[in-house]
């Protein structure tokens, strides 16, 4: 195989790859904006990617199954925001309930609903259908780099812009970044702090329901018991390594899709191990806390 | 009178679960008395049963022991889950390493080892906090995955062994495999190294400097300051002394279970053992009847799973709403005081800035 071929290849499984990462990490922006540690978006990715099949095989339409997946995960998202608003609960505790309710709780209904253990692949349930853009899809490795993908990935990259523009340039996103900042001083101005913090929360559990309906049905369709298997947390990495700005974030999702490109490539092609680009994500954001940090101290003298 | 009220309180949390837990079964056209009477004879029917329970308990004593630890300094140590794996290797590897020591030596050197190592690993985010402010949650959540694949790496890179499928070490010395107590079931000696691990950590809080520090330092850090403790000191001890119990739990795994590192798996005993520490309100005792508690749930789901088919993934639901439970729990004040989203401000930066002199 030539090496432009490989070259293709892997940028564009990055693209593919990153997807999840890039909604879930927007979904973490909006949640880390406003002051939160939204350790739950994994949980709530989990259980979109569990609605999009089930109620896409049940509605007879893979497309609403992806709506369903995430007005059930801003209905997610409301209840975490009851518990760490209105009830005072400890953020990371409920974070932690609400990620073990998704794991046992769709393990659960899989057996309850379906009889099967492990994985759901429902018979005669096709995946979202590749969206070829017209005109610009037969363009030369382009094409087959940029817009042969499931509709979904295209999704992923507009919600960038749309979350940066909301975040920084409309009413409400000013007003969530104002609570994040300083949630005393927003109070002052007026600003409802708890309300800021349910609109941030429900919009994440909305983007981490189009997170996890890609999982589920962007490629695949097919559910399988933890099929998010950390992304969530990779999602949240991305976030901490940007130190919440929405490039930075973009950016960092696409070099980790980038690392599971290469390593879904290096186990068909070598025995070299590959969890050495699986931890790398993680390791850059300690990293990057570090020099966030020490940058911070050395402004202060 | 505080304490039968706390009692109280983690009774009726518990009650409450299981009962919604039962609603769920009801609704899903299962016989939920007769599942959770299932669940009850298979966790303490007979003597094998109670060994079962036993064994699932161990892990949950080390890892709710060394949450509750840090839990005491205001530290939230989501990272036991990672030193448990670098622990658990650190063990095999000195299991399948040094096969020319008598037992009972390469039993302690390995747990030892595994202590060592699982502390160092928990003292690299104790020392980012108190050094630099690194928020620990963060931290540690990101350190527990280099963990998993740094152990699945290390099996899979330099300690291969050729003509294994999967992702395992060697196996370790006969001489270092614990022994099993009671026939047919898994249950072995690393459970009175938990109870020893509990009896000290106990004796530690109560009767020893450090406890007093890590004490006041939870409940009053600033405070702790002003008296001039040395508080970033006290930090990245705790977190090492949380590291280490988190190591011995992987240890006590590989030495006594899987005799061998097997890569993944743990699946959250590192996070149970969060869930031990809240249910036990942060207390040895209370960590030590909260892990029997969930021993229990562990091994009885796994029968009743049998039996009823019912799947155990009722428990992590149980678990779940237990979690939600205690995070809404008026007792727990001080996990509230340290996370306020509310009010801004939050005691992370008192105790930050405490570490700042």
């Amino acid at each position: 195989m030539d090496i432009l071929d490989v070259a293709v290849n892997v940028s564009a499984s990055t693209l593919r790859l990153a997807t999840p990462l890039l909604l879930v990490a927007m979904a973490g922006l909006l949640s880390y904006q406003v002051g939160l540690v939204n350790i739950a978006l994994e949980g709530l990715m989990l259980i979109g990617a569990f609605t999009a099949v089930v109620m896409g095989v049940e509605a007879g339409s893979v497309w609403l199954g992806v709506i369903l997946a995430c007005l059930v995960c801003a209905i997610g998202g409301a209840f975490f925001a009851l518990f760490v608003t209105d009830l005072r609960a400890d953020l990371i505790v409920t974070g932690l309930a609400m990620n073990f309710l998704a794991l046992g709780g769709t393990a659960y209904l899989l057996q309850i609903l379906f009889g099967v253990q492990g994985s759901y692949t429902p018979a005669n349930f096709e995946s979202l259908p590749v969206l070829n853009i017209p005109g610009l899809s037969d363009l030369p490795i382009l094409g087959k780099v940029l817009f042969r993908h499931s509709p979904l990935v295209y999704v992923s990259w507009i919600a960038i812009p749309v979350t940066a523009v909301f975040l920084y340039h409309t009413i409400p996103g000013i007003h969530i970044r104002a609570v994040g900042e300083n949630p005393e001083a927003a109070r002052t101005v007026g600003i409802s702090v708890r309300k800021m913090q349910y609109l941030a929360l429900i919009l994440a559990g909305l983007l981490c329901g189009l997170a996890g309906a890609h999982l589920a049905v962007g490629d695949l369709a097919l559910f399988r018991e933890n099929m998010t298997d950390g992304r969530g947390f990779i999602g949240l990495a991305a976030v901490y390594f940007a130190a919440g700005r929405p490039r930075m974030a973009a950016l960092a999702c696409l070099l980790f899709g980038f690392f599971e490109a290469l390593q879904f490539r290096m186990q068909t092609t070598s025995n070299i191990p590959t969890q050495f680009f699986q931890m790398l994500p993680y390791l850059m954001v300690v990293v990057m806390l570090v020099a966030i940090s020490v940058r911070k101290e050395w402004k202060k003298g | 009178m505080k304490e039968v009220q706390q009692v109280f309180r983690v009774l009726i949390t518990l009650a409450l679960a299981l009962v919604i837990g039962g609603i769920i079964m009801q609704v899903s056209g299962k016989d939920a008395l007769n599942a959770y009477s299932v669940l009850l004879q298979s966790a303490l029917g007979n003597e094998r049963a109670i060994a079962d329970t036993l064994l699932k308990a161990t892990p949950l004593i080390f890892t709710g022991l060394a949450t509750m630890i840090a839990f005491k300094a205001g530290i939230f140590n989501v990272g036991v889950e990672g030193s448990l794996y670098l622990g658990a290797f650190a063990a095999a590897w000195v299991g399948f390493t040094f096969t020319e020591l008598p037992a009972l030596v390469i039993i302690s050197l390995a747990f030892i080892v595994a202590g060592v190592v699982g502390g160092l690993w928990g003292a690299i985010p104790g020392y980012l906090k108190a050094r630099l402010k690194v928020d620990e949650v963060v931290s540690t959540i990101m350190l527990n995955y280099v963990a998993i694949s740094l152990t699945e790496y290390l099996v899979l890179g330099p300690f291969f062994v050729p003509g294994m499928s999967n992702a395992m070490s060697q196996e370790v010395a006969l001489q270092a495999q614990l022994p099993r107590i009671v026939s047919r079931s898994q249950w072995n000696p690393s459970f009175f190294i938990a109870l020893a691990v509990f009896f000290i950590v106990m004796f530690m809080m109560r009767r020893m400097t450090i406890g007093y520090e890590v004490r006041v330092l939870g409940s009053n850090p600033t405070f702790a300051r002003w008296a001039g403790m040395p508080v970033r000191r006290i930090i990245v001890l705790v977190m090492f002394l949380s590291g280490f119990i988190g190591g011995l739990a992987g240890a006590g795994q590989v030495l006594g279970v899987h005799y061998r590192f097997v890569a993944g798996f743990s699946r959250g005993l590192g996070f149970d053992g969060i869930v031990v520490a809240l249910l036990g309100r942060n207390t040895a005792v209370g960590v030590l009847l909260a892990a029997l508690f969930f021993g229990a749930l562990r091994s009885g789901g796994a029968t009743m799973e049998m039996f009823t088919r019912i799947p155990r993934d009722l428990i992590d639901i149980v678990q779940a709403l237990i979690i939600f439970f205690i995070a809404i729990d008026v007792g727990f004040g001080w996990l509230r005081r340290r996370f306020a989203p509310l009010t801004g401000g939050s005691e992370t930066d008192l105790l930050a800035e405490g570490a700042g002199d």
